[in-house]
């Protein structure tokens, strides 16, 4: 459908359906959002032997992030005074345009995708990238020490583990023969690239954590360092704009580790009666607990510590496996 | 020359890399430069997706709007720098920088309108990306072979100087 609308002429019927389009996925994705939080909370709840939210919505606490998000929206929006006043305006957009701009290429079934472009894999890592131009320009213009030090190490963090979390990619873009999300999924039809490539998928695992400035590569915004780091000064819609952006990755993050390396909306076989969607949200699911769980139960790093293992353990690692692939890949092509 | 969804996204794009051109020179702030400079980045990478570039677009994206303005923040966060340029000069310097201006824009739109390109069907559109990557390590194997070799070049020189910059610092 999508793919007739891109190649008819454009009206402002066309508009219409696409800005219809975006917004309802918009609100899936904020759906997500309100959900996820709470259930991360309750799993992590549950994990340090709490109960976790259970007063507002019920016994399972089901409108607390709504009610949070309600208390967000009448709040003060504060501009402190010495900032840096249309830096400071601009950056919760950089930072959340992004966000929502990787959604459009992720296939989340074979009829459910907004784009199917050739070079899907490197859009999601591009685009990603420009996110962290909004959390620099965040953290200068607060024209705070805690949110400069948040900003700087939040560059610092995203660029060096951008290139082992591309690095770790090459194996399976080295197997499929291309870029293309699709391609990609209809390649694991038999096996799933977690199986072919699990070095990838650890490295993958880790950098991806760390890029979304989660437990325990939180640094950007450690609190018992830099208070809030980056964002200490923002408060009200601003400030829910990054924890929505930084959600919005969560969600974009699982969906493209379910796509790479659990095989998409691929059925494990005798059960492909059940349909793809349902398969693709338990796999989702699955790594958004495994996100969870990572984030309740390790410390976090020191920044040297965080710099060396970028550089010295994952980059060299993942350059290993490109290296492993290639030569296990022309073997295998000899017989 | 009818209206379509190509010719607004076009016109969208060129003016926002204009713009972000336009004030990259007239702000006064340095940080402010470098943001009005992803603007245009990102404006030009919008226009090689017109052209169907898509490969060209997103690398255009990762590393300069990504990877280059990132290290260009950092530099300008981490080192002092005056916080605003002095102001320009007045006078008869600035009415022939004008005309200097001017004359330029003349001869360029008169280089452009004359131009004769002549257009020929060609198939580099359709997977750029593998035929880019098939030329690269057919055709041009040497030249590039020689550029990794000059970035490594360059990335030994970078902790060679970084080096000496800390032995300098343990002795003082």
């Amino acid at each position: 459908m999508i793919k007739d609308l891109l190649h008819s002429a454009p009206s402002l019927l066309n508009f219409g359906i696409y800005f219809g389009l975006a917004v309802l996925l918009l609100f899936v994705v904020l759906g997500f959002v309100t959900y996820g939080i709470l259930s991360e909370r309750k799993i992590m709840g549950f994990m340090q032997l709490r109960i976790g939210p259970n007063q507002i919505g019920g016994k399972w606490g089901l409108l607390q992030t709504v009610a949070d998000v309600l208390k967000l929206l009448i709040k003060e929006d504060t501009i402190p005074k010495k900032a840096d006043r249309p830096l400071y305006i601009l950056a919760p957009v950089i930072a959340f345009a992004p966000a929502f701009m990787v959604l459009a290429t992720l296939p989340f079934t074979d009829a459910f995708q907004f784009a199917d472009i050739g070079v899907g894999l490197l859009y999601y890592v591009a685009i990603s990238g420009i996110s962290t131009i909004g959390i620099v320009t965040a953290g200068w213009a607060s024209n705070n020490k805690y949110s400069l030090i948040g900003g700087m190490r939040a560059a610092a963090q995203m660029i060096s583990y951008e290139i082992p979390l591309v690095m770790s990619l090459v194996g399976i873009v080295l197997l499929t023969g291309s870029l293309n999300l699709n391609d990609i999924v209809a390649a694991q039809e038999k096996v799933w690239f977690i199986f072919l490539q699990p070095i990838a998928f650890i490295i993958f695992m880790i950098a991806s954590v760390a890029e979304l400035n989660r437990v325990p590569f939180d640094l950007p915004e450690a609190e018992s360092e830099l208070v809030a780091g980056y964002h200490v000064e923002y408060s009200g819609f601003r400030w829910a704009f990054f924890m929505l952006s930084e959600y919005v990755y969560m969600f974009a993050m699982a969906t493209l580790t379910t796509v790479l390396f659990l095989g998409g909306w691929n059925s494990i076989p005798f059960l492909d009666f059940i349909p793809q969607a349902i398969w693709f949200g338990l796999k989702f699911s699955a790594v958004f607990y495994i996100l969870v769980w990572i984030r309740v139960t390790f410390p976090r790093l020191r920044a040297d510590q965080l710099m060396e293992f970028g550089w010295k353990v994952l980059l060299p690692v993942a350059l290993a496996n490109i290296f492993l692939t290639a030569i296990i890949k022309e073997i295998v092509n000899l017989f | 020359m009818s209206v379509s969804g190509e010719l607004i996204a076009f016109f969208g794009l060129a003016l926002v890399a204009i713009l972000g051109g336009v004030l990259l020179i007239t702000l006064t702030k340095v940080v402010h430069m470098v943001i009005a400079l992803v603007f245009t980045f990102l404006s030009i990478a919008g226009i090689y997706l017109l052209l169907s570039a898509e490969f060209v677009a997103i690398v255009q994206i990762l590393i300069y709007s990504g990877a280059i303005t990132i290290v260009m923040l950092f530099g300008i966060m981490l080192t002092k720098h005056r916080e605003n340029d002095e102001p320009a000069k007045g006078g008869w310097q600035r009415f022939f920088l004008l005309l200097a201006i001017a004359g330029f824009a003349v001869a360029v739109y008169l280089g452009i309108y004359n131009l004769d390109i002549p257009v020929q069907p060609t198939a580099l559109h359709e997977e750029n990306t593998k035929q880019i990557g098939i030329e690269l390590f057919s055709k041009y194997v040497i030249p590039f072979e020689v550029m990794s070799v000059l970035l490594l070049v360059a990335l030994v020189g970078a902790i060679v100087l970084a080096k000496k910059d800390d032995e300098e610092g343990d002795r003082s």
